[in-house]
């Protein structure tokens, strides 16, 4: 009986315990921690502006938003790009946010502070959605509003918003709570989790003309330890 | 054959690896934002106009300040039956701009006498006064250069010529023959800081119109000015 085993090469079994590590791991880390589009994303107000992303849940999260003109040529009173993010976890989690690319020398340039930044409508994805009740979701201050329906002229005219990208200093947390997800699926599913609104808005002024652009990554990582 | 398992299990790892990848999840995402601010110039009215010195006449089509500039004024009786000194028509300008600007005009003069002593282009005096950079908003550090001498009522910008007698407004741009093409007033840098358009602040000058009344040809005359600002 041994006489076959033996004959297995070395990298045979080099691959066959791999592939028992790679089942024991997905069997540990599934649905563990996830981040992903939460359905199609929206703009309006724009002038020659887009915004591309997957209508699908089980798809990444990689959205480009073109905001267009945002010189008083654009005439609207604010252009306002909506971003569902879907979450999914197995424990409690935090969102977190970075923001580069976005710098202007000019003070009258478009600046991160004119970037209106919100999260808003945290609602289930879905019957495999997590109810907690021992803990809540947490939108981490200043972030829970919708940065158009709050946006106020300062008092050298220009607008402000009670949170924006210039709110962000390196990786900030913008979320945190309970775990998310019923099931401990290694897949994403279209029902297992939490979605929210990131919102984004500029509103056009008499800005520098020029182009500007930056990226924000979310991340999703363990969050602080409360029961659900 | 052991190959041959070798394979096998090497296919199946493969196709596992790619079933796992394919349904994997992801703990970050990305969003990507781009913005477009182009060059932005815009003239409008700055206020009523105000008409002096006028014998008849009168303000037919006035200005409403940040409405579109689109005065029709009557100067009335402009020959020796009207006494002043000066048929003066005041129009406010309101220039804004999130970039340098100039502001230039073109005017044309149409009598109807037939002589050298009808109304022209050269009695029609003109000049922009004050550059007003206030309220909120404004660029009030921007030095602006008015190519005009200003009020053309000013006793440096004209005078009796001593041979002819007919009154000449001789200083720089100091009459409409100068803008007969298009032909720069004032120029100057960015007027507005970034404030949304719903701010109705911005840089105000009050374009001078004025003509002596004199022994003109009896006849009539119009004039019409259009201004222009451009973002060069």
């Amino acid at each position: 009986m041994m006489r076959p085993i033996v004959r297995l090469s070395h990298l045979t079994c080099s691959l066959l315990a791999m592939v028992t590590l790679l089942a024991i791991a997905e069997s540990v880390s599934a649905q563990a921690l996830d981040i992903s589009s939460g359905g199609q994303p929206t703009i309006t107000g724009a002038v020659n502006g887009s915004v591309t992303g997957s209508a699908s849940v089980l798809n990444d999260l990689i959205v480009t938003v073109n905001f267009g003109e945002v010189s008083p040529l654009n005439t609207n009173p604010i252009v306002k790009v909506v971003v569902p993010i879907a979450l999914r976890s197995n424990q409690p989690y935090q969102v977190s946010v970075s923001v580069s690319g976005i710098s202007n020398a000019n003070g009258e340039g478009l600046q991160a502070s004119d970037v209106g930044f919100g999260l808003q409508n945290l609602r289930l994805l879905g019957g495999a959605g997590q109810t907690c009740n021992q803990s809540t979701h947490l939108i981490r201050s200043p972030f829970n509003n919708d940065p158009a329906a709050s946006a106020t002229v300062g008092t050298n005219g220009r607008v402000a918003y009670p949170s924006s990208l210039a709110n962000f200093s390196g990786s900030t947390i913008i979320l945190s709570g309970p775990e998310l997800s019923k099931n401990n699926s290694s897949k994403r599913q279209q029902s297992d989790g939490w979605i929210f609104d990131a919102i984004l808005t500029i509103t056009p002024q008499f800005f520098t003309a020029g182009t500007s652009s930056a990226t924000l990554i979310f991340t999703i990582a363990p969050g602080p330890n409360v029961p659900c | 054959m052991p190959r041959k398992i070798t394979n096998s299990l090497l296919l199946t790892i493969a196709l596992a690896l790619s079933a796992i990848t394919c349904f994997g999840q992801s703990t970050t995402g990305t969003v990507s934002v781009s913005a477009t601010v182009s060059k932005f110039v815009e003239i409008n009215s700055g206020g009523a106009v105000t008409l002096t010195g006028n014998s008849g006449g009168g303000v037919t089509t006035d200005g409403v300040a940040n409405s579109p500039l689109a005065v029709a004024i009557n100067l009335g009786e402009l020959g020796p039956g009207n006494t002043n000194n000066f048929v003066t028509a005041q129009v406010p300008l309101k220039l804004r701009s999130n970039a340098a600007y100039v502001l230039s005009m073109t005017a044309t003069v149409t009598s109807s006498g037939t002589t050298a002593n009808r109304i022209g282009a050269a009695d029609v005096g003109f000049g922009l006064g004050t550059v007003s950079r206030t309220g909120a908003g404004v660029n009030t550090a921007g030095a602006d250069t008015n190519a005009t001498s200003g009020d053309p009522t000013l006793a440096a910008n004209g005078s009796v010529n001593g041979t002819s007698g007919r009154y000449e407004f001789t200083a720089v741009r100091s009459n409409l023959s100068a803008f007969t093409s298009a032909t720069t007033a004032l120029s100057g840098p960015f007027i507005m800081n970034a404030v949304p358009r719903s701010n109705g602040n911005g840089l105000t000058v009050p374009a001078f119109f004025a003509i002596k009344p004199q022994f003109f040809e009896n006849g009539t005359t119009t004039i019409s000015v259009t201004f222009t600002v451009t973002a060069p």
